[in-house]
């Protein structure tokens, strides 16, 4: 068995308002273990934002500035330029934001501070939905999901954030769970080491927005990756890509029966499902294994 | 007046918010025993060893088999391995491969001499014990590390009962046994060979030198059949030919022999004579998947050019001048009894054949003498009858082994002489019983997290190719290298054994499980009770205990 | 005055960005648009050219660009920005959260028409709307004010802990071009101390902002800024005293132009004042006693000030270049409330004059007065040419 070997930095506190189980204040613990204290975070209204604490306590060691939730790209430009201009380089900024934040009202100023290549780590907690006002859904929820806004499941498909990020050729895009967290972890380490907009999109199983019990947070974000739904990878400057999973092992429904969200899916639907999946894996595999054009 | 609390600009960490009142159950760390311990006739603490292994610990290792069982190479090589079949990584690929594993630690304890930690007289009381096969010879050990002087009564030339004399060498080395038994000797043992204790006034001459005697003599009286005249020249009884061969004469036979039985000794016999260049027909009365003897022996023993009739009973034998034996046989149908050793048989309708042979070697299997015996002690068929705490019905008299069970192993006949050391010290100390721990349920696959182990073949040892094994009595299966060891060792669950993997630690979202000393501590300030802890350890160490508020 | 600055033909817009170049911003994020891009433009110029050492954000909008501006702001360095009409108000929720969060931002506005329907002309409603943002407000009447009170703003929103909002009229100021004095970097450095916030975002110190609060904090939290607003009254005239004595130039928080024995007094702000200035030295040359008040700070509304000025003066006209639909020109009523109960408060006539950027001379401004004087006032402000 492969251990896990963090360094425990102590930079996340207990106490904080996160759900029994969940994985996102799981995350926040390895990433912060990973990037360590010279670091400073642009929070959104969010699940996270909740997890930092109620005024006067602060559940990160690190300073944690929370602003609109259309703005956190700015907002962590405008820390990173005021930072240089003190001559601070070596602080890190990171956003941490759910997928509303990102991929809906966020994204325009994400697109922007993307094409600025503006240094910062931006990590968006993918939880498919809004799910700190009630599970309502986003672009991120995927079709057919059932939500608080579309209850009949979602119509629509899941926008993709690391195809666009990769489309803004940005240095480093990959995607990461709280299930493997040695990936995770590398990966942080990875994008602490790279200069420019690094966007690091992972998958956070909601248990109250997706219908899970409190212990299987892991087990679910597992199984997203063991079916393709939710390929772990890399994308390097836009073009560069690597596949971190040798293949799938499970079929689609595994993932999915789990779920409450999914319950009224047909078979139909389900086939459709587990199609776009294997069309994805397949554009996915392609292009991580094409010789790319330097 | 206070100052107010200020809106903007934190002055404190969460920790002062106990979210440990949010549950409604707090995970406690337990350690529950893993199917093969439960299994194991000497109680072997299994998934302990192994990880010792997986550390390259082979020394402690050793030590934690010891405990158990001083035998390690002996059953590293021939115990049933009742262990491998509850294991639980069968329910994942394939089970663990226990035994080559303990045949490992074994072999190495033999390379590099290790001894026994010593084990000083520390009681009064002195122990005798008759029989030095299996049974006896776990007792002598167990008893001296319990502190009692120990005097083993053996009626043959040679320690080792049916290890010596009735298991062949290509499955169990002269040279294995001798280092292991010359091992439990230099603990300190008045060893009596050539001496026999067979009468009443023997026993309980025995029993007024003594505080407590075991009785470990085995079975040694061959079961009979019926349509067999033992008085003929071209009869002999299995215990007969082992003895023989074992003590490497060739007993004088035809060519062609027929074995009857479907057990480890008829297997024994038939890959002896095809050593000794026999054409070998074993007649077993089970069906081949119900033979009792091992699943490696029957293939081995096919494998080596026996030929198998099975399902089939003898019926009568003529004798004719020239061509030698004729063997009438049927096909019989063959039901295993209530109890075990218990069976009926019924012959089918017109499936008569016949086997010629030259010298007919009946196995079915062996009783106990009892005969000086069944004055002192109750009996109750062959067997001794003994209680739950091994005592016989005369007092100070203790039995085991094949003595007592018809469950014919060697590992169970050295659980047995383990159980009655601690029987012994116990009457011996204190003369009342004392209680019992109830069995704890054992892990199940349910509890394990699967997903950290990644499937990977078992380790299958080496055999000598079957055109190799002719006319030599050299080992057939071999041992594994020590990277199969480790990387074998390294598919262990070690079920409900935790091997500090930190999944624990590492997987909690409120920090409320923390390292501490020789394992972890969970804080129940914090501790939301979601589980999380629970479901990925990869051991089944942790449970979560529902709290009462 | 010990200043030695110099004198440089600048529109509005150039008088701007020389006093933000002057005061030594670390952070702009700014987002063009008409008539606020020359401000924009001129400061990467100064930037290019080495003049000015500061990180300019070009982000995709100006509700991302108050975003940075804050969060650059909290980060602990002085910061700059500049818009107009459409850009402050898609940045309204942001000027919330930037005096919510204490940011000490100074922020230039160029007033211009909002949309809809689209238009470019000068007109103040864009940041009247804003009035209740929490974020200090002048209204300037030239460039050469624009660029003093850009300097002075700093000094202000620094001492209190609040962002500050000068506006200038489009075109009328921000392009029209004039004689300006712009002071020396000494003078400058010597009035505006380095900024160094009590709190700030820093690795060292481990403290967050924005973290949801209580009733009762939220609360104690409107009265302190409620607080610093009441503060800014005193610290801006204080600004303005050291800034006069430093290079000459001072300009009051309400200026009182002839008002002394007046029977009428107009009351308006930014580029009108200009035009209600010749106007009354003109009525004046011909005997008819009539003054000026110009509201230089609007935010905080300066209601003793103005309550002592307009003690005793019988006719007050308010000339509003801007309408706030169903209640009529703000200054209008802002005056109305500041006055009310006053022992011998003025008559108060309330015209909407200019709107939507139509121009007012100085003629039709005496006709504003003569129709006035021989009138009741109207309770609601009266749409006048």
């Amino acid at each position: 068995m492969e251990l896990l070997k963090i360094e425990d930095r102590n930079l996340f506190y207990s106490g904080h308002a996160a759900c029994p189980g969940c994985v996102e204040a799981l995350a926040m613990r390895h990433i912060l273990n990973t990037l360590g204290p010279n670091t400073i975070a642009v929070v959104p209204p969010s699940c996270t934002a909740i997890i930092c604490g109620a005024q006067p306590c602060n559940s990160l060691q690190i300073p944690v500035y929370q602003t609109t939730l259309e703005s956190s790209a700015a907002a962590a430009s405008g820390v990173r330029r005021a930072l240089d201009a003190k001559g601070k380089h070596d602080t890190t900024v990171i956003v941490m934001a759910g997928d509303g934040g990102t991929y809906d009202i966020g994204f325009q100023a994400l697109s922007s501070a993307v094409e600025r290549n503006e240094d910062m780590i931006y990590f968006c907690f993918d939880n498919e939905g809004y799910m700190n006002t009630g599970a309502q859904k986003s672009s991120a929820t995927p079709l057919y999901a059932a939500t608080g806004s579309t209850p009949a499941g979602k119509p629509s498909k899941k926008k993709n954030l690391t195809e666009i990020m990769a489309a803004h050729e940005i240095p480093y895009a990959a995607t990461a769970t709280p299930a493997h967290l040695a990936d995770l972890v590398r990966k942080v380490e990875k994008a602490k080491n790279i200069r420019g907009t690094r966007v690091i999109t992972i998958l956070i199983p909601c248990l109250p927005g997706w219908g899970l019990a409190d212990d299987a947070g892991i087990a679910s974000a597992r199984l997203a990756v063991d079916t393709g739904v939710f390929p772990l990878y890399e994308v390097e400057d836009g073009y560069r890509y690597t596949l971190n999973q040798a293949d799938r092992t499970r079929p689609v429904q595994d993932y999915l029966t789990m779920q409450k969200r999914y319950r009224h899916l047909s078979a139909e639907e389900l086939e459709e499902v587990q199609a776009a999946v294997d069309r994805s894996w397949a554009r996915l595999v392609e292009r991580s294994t094409a010789v790319p054009v330097e | 007046m206070n100052k107010p609390v200020p809106a903007i600009w934190t002055t404190q960490t969460t920790e002062v918010v106990r979210t440990g009142s949010w549950r409604l159950a707090l995970p406690e760390y337990v350690n529950p025993p893993a199917p093969c311990h439960n299994a194991c006739p000497v109680d072997g603490n299994i998934a302990v060893w192994i990880r010792h292994i997986e550390n390259r610990n082979f020394r402690d290792a050793w030590l934690t088999l010891i405990d158990n069982n001083p035998f390690p190479a002996v059953t590293g090589r021939i115990c049933h391995r009742p262990c491998e079949s509850p294991c639980n990584r069968g329910q994942l690929d394939e089970p663990l491969a226990i035994r080559n594993l303990e045949r490992f630690i074994g072999d190495t304890a033999l390379e590099e001499d290790w001894s026994f930690p010593e084990a000083p007289v520390s009681k009064e009381e002195q122990i005798a014990i008759v029989g030095g096969g299996p049974a006896g010879l776990a007792a002598t050990f167990h008893l001296r590390r319990l502190g009692y002087a120990v005097t083993l009564i053996e009626s043959q030339p040679e320690l080792g009962g049916v290890l010596r004399y009735g298991i062949p060498r290509y499955r169990l080395p002269k040279s294995i046994l001798d280092g292991e038994i010359q091992r439990i000797l230099k603990l300190g043992v008045n060893v009596r060979t050539n001496t026999r204790i067979s009468t009443q006034p023997d026993f309980e001459k025995l029993r007024s030198e003594f505080a407590a005697v075991y009785i470990a003599t085995g079975a040694t009286v061959p079961k009979r059949l019926s349509q067999l005249d033992y008085s003929q020249p071209w009869v002999i009884e299995s215990a007969s030919y082992l003895e023989q061969t074992n003590a490497g004469a060739n007993p004088q036979s035809g060519a062609r022999i027929v074995v009857i039985g479907g057990g480890s000794a008829a297997m024994d016999v038939a890959r002896t004579a095809r050593r000794l260049g026999k054409e070998v027909t074993v007649l077993a009365l089970e069906t081949e998947p119900l033979m009792p003897a091992q699943r490696d022996e029957v293939l081995e023993a096919k494998d080596e050019g026996i030929t198998l009739i099975d399902g089939a009973m003898l019926q009568s034998i003529a004798d004719h001048p020239q061509q030698g034996l004729e063997l009438t046989c049927v096909k019989a149908e063959f039901a295993a009894g209530a109890e075990r050793g218990e069976f009926s048989v019924t012959p089918v309708p017109a499936t008569d054949f016949t086997v010629n042979a030259d010298t007919i070697v009946p196995a079915i299997g062996q009783d106990p003498d009892i005969s000086g015996l069944q004055d002192l002690l109750e009996t109750e068929d062959a067997l001794v009858r003994i209680n739950e705490r091994q005592q016989t019905s005369c007092d100070g008299f203790f039995a085991g082994g094949d003595l007592v069970a018809t469950q014919r192993f060697v590992t169970v006949a050295f659980g047995s002489g383990k159980l009655a050391a601690t029987e012994i010290d116990r009457f011996l100390q204190s003369g009342a019983p004392t209680r019992d721990l109830l069995p704890q349920p054992e892990v199940s696959i349910d509890v394990i997290n699967t997903s950290y182990h990644p499937r990977v073949s078992r380790a299958e040892p080496q055999l000598v190719p079957s055109n190799e094994r002719q006319a030599v009595f050299d080992e057939v299966e071999l041992g594994l290298s020590v990277d199969e060891v480790l990387a074998e060792a390294q598919r262990c669950f070690s079920c409900g054994n935790c091997t500090f993997c930190d999944n624990c630690f590492y997987f909690c979202p409120d920090m409320a499980i923390t390292r501490e000393g020789n394992g972890y501590s969970v804080d129940g300030d914090f501790c939301k009770g979601c589980g999380l802890c629970v479901s990925e350890c990869p051991t089944g160490s942790i449970i979560m205990r529902q709290e009462t508020q | 005055m010990t200043d030695s600055g110099t004198r440089i033909l600048l529109t509005g817009n150039h008088a701007v960005a020389w006093g933000a170049r002057l005061a030594r911003p670390k952070f702009m994020a700014c987002y063009p648009i008409t008539p606020q891009t020359p401000i924009l433009e001129k400061l990467t110029d100064f930037q290019t050219a080495g003049k000015l050492d500061t990180e300019i954000l070009t982000p995709e909008s100006e509700h991302s660009a108050m975003a940075a501006c804050i969060s650059a702001s909290l980060t602990g360095v002085r910061v700059f920005t500049a818009t107009s009409c459409q850009g402050l108000l898609l940045m309204h929720e942001m000027l919330h959260y930037a005096s919510g969060a204490r940011a000490p931002i100074v922020m230039c506005n160029v007033n211009r028409t909002v949309a809809s329907p689209w238009a470019f002309w000068p007109d103040q409603t864009d940041s009247l709307a804003q009035r209740d943002t929490g974020w200090i407000q002048f209204y300037s009447e030239s460039g050469q004010e624009s660029l003093d009170t850009v300097i002075q703003a700093f000094r202000i929103a620094e001492q209190v802990t609040n962002p500050v909002l000068i506006n200038q009229d489009a075109f009328y100021i921000s392009h029209a071009l004039e004689p300006v004095d712009v002071p020396a970097q000494e003078t400058v450095d010597q009035y505006l101390p380095p900024f160094q916030p009590e709190h700030f975002l820093d690795p060292k110190r481990g403290e967050s902002l924005g973290n949801v609060v209580s009733q009762e904090m939220f609360c104690q939290h409107r009265k302190d800024i409620s607080k610093a607003m009441e503060r800014a009254i005193s610290v801006a005239e204080e600004s303005d005293a050291e800034w006069q004595r430093l290079v000459g130039r001072g300009y009051g928080i309400i200026e009182a132009y002839r008002c002394e024995d007046a029977e009428l007094v107009i009351t308006t702000m930014g580029s009108m004042c200009g035009t209600v200035r010749h106007a009354v030295d003109e009525m004046r040359s011909r005997g008819r006693a009539v003054g000026l008040l110009k509201v230089r700070l609007f935010r905080p509304f300066p209601v003793d000030a103005l309550r002592e000025a307009l003690a005793g003066i019988p006719d007050v006209l308010v000339l509003d270049r801007n309408c706030s639909p169903g209640t009529g020109g703000v200054l209008h009523q802002e005056l109305k409330g500041a006055l009310y109960g006053l022992a011998d408060a003025p008559r108060i006539h309330g015209y909407l004059a200019g709107v939507g950027g139509v121009n007012v001379p100085p003629g039709k401004i005496e006709e504003f007065v003569d129709q006035v004087q021989q009138s009741e006032p109207a309770i609601h402000s009266v749409w006048a040419g």
